[in-house]
């Protein structure tokens, strides 16, 4: 099973049920899944909390996973699902306290972490609007190609690049970075 | 051709890329029984709706049973007392059913086309 590519793993999950195989599966892609939820929520038990909803709702969805791309492009996508989902329905239910004259802190609006945590990874990704962050996370901290950001995000692979290019030029404003000057 | 020189140039990184790979780059996380529980969920979930169907039908079954006895026994009753010219007649009604359900369906048909038209 340990030896297994991920391919055939999800094959076996796919035909005969495997919970076994799809654990194979959780345990190889768990650290990235939860890596790139920290950086988008910029909250350890929020993101720890979609980890698993992500994971449940990739079983659920397994079928769909062509083979294509890599399945850890694949999973991404789902979890970046999960995350806009879940952002989607914490705002509605902001938006009804509201309309009841209640006030709510909705938690992963916005990247907050608390300031005696804050890492130099924390200051960069708080210049980063959510789009620029989950891109840049996706190609930098889970070294997925443009074509498969593309996939993940469903948004045009040109977009993707001008999304980076963004992303970069942000990052070289605020900490004071000129072109090339790295190495 | 043109796809494997855009590829190519995909993965040739400057020292930029190299520098935001190392600021993002962040130590793994440790599985610390994340997966088994993920999998303890996913079991309990199978189970479940394996058990579902075979449970409801047990249910309905044990619901069903005192109602359904009671209306064979009244059937047969009923059935007892009906006039034998009646029950001649509707035997030669028989035949017109598969027509009058065929029209049925076929107006039904004609109505979910027109709402179709409509929408």
């Amino acid at each position: 099973m340990k030896n297994a590519e991920d391919s055939q793993l999800v094959a076996r999950a796919v035909s005969a049920q495997d919970t076994a195989a799809y654990g194979e599966l959780v345990r190889r892609h768990q650290s990235q899944v939860r890596n790139f939820l920290r950086k988008l929520t910029g909250d350890i038990a929020t993101a720890d909390d979609l980890s698993q909803d992500c994971f449940m709702h990739a079983w659920n969805k397994l079928q769909t996973f062509s083979g294509r791309g890599s399945f850890i492009g694949w999973l991404l996508k789902v979890a970046y699902t999960t995350f806009l989902q879940s952002k989607r329905k914490s705002k509605r239910y902001a938006e009804i306290l509201d309309q009841l004259g209640h006030k709510m802190e909705t938690e992963g609006q916005n990247y907050s972490v608390q300031p005696d945590e804050v890492t130099d990874l924390d200051k960069l990704l708080a210049v980063l609007d959510e789009e620029e962050r989950a891109i840049m996370v996706m190609s930098y901290a889970c070294g997925l190609s443009h074509r498969e950001i593309s996939d993940a995000t469903s948004m045009p692979v040109g977009t993707v690049k001008s999304v980076i290019f963004r992303g970069k030029q942000k990052i070289r404003t605020s900490f004071d970075i000129k072109d090339h000057q790295y190495g | 051709m043109t796809s494997k020189i855009i590829n190519m140039a995909e993965r040739i990184k400057d020292a930029e890329d190299r520098l935001l790979e190392s600021m993002f780059d962040s130590a793994p996380i440790a599985d610390d029984g994340f997966s088994t529980r993920i999998v303890r969920k996913i079991r309990r979930r199978v189970w479940l709706r394996r058990l579902a169907l075979p449970v409801a039908a047990v249910i309905g079954g044990a619901i069903a049973v005192k109602p359904l006895a009671e209306v064979v026994t009244a059937a047969v009753r009923l059935s007892s007392l009906l006039p034998e010219e009646l029950v001649t007649a509707t035997t030669s009604l028989v035949p017109q059913v598969p027509m009058i359900v065929l029209g049925g369906m076929l107006l039904a048909a004609c109505l979910l086309g027109l709402r179709a038209l409509d929408d």
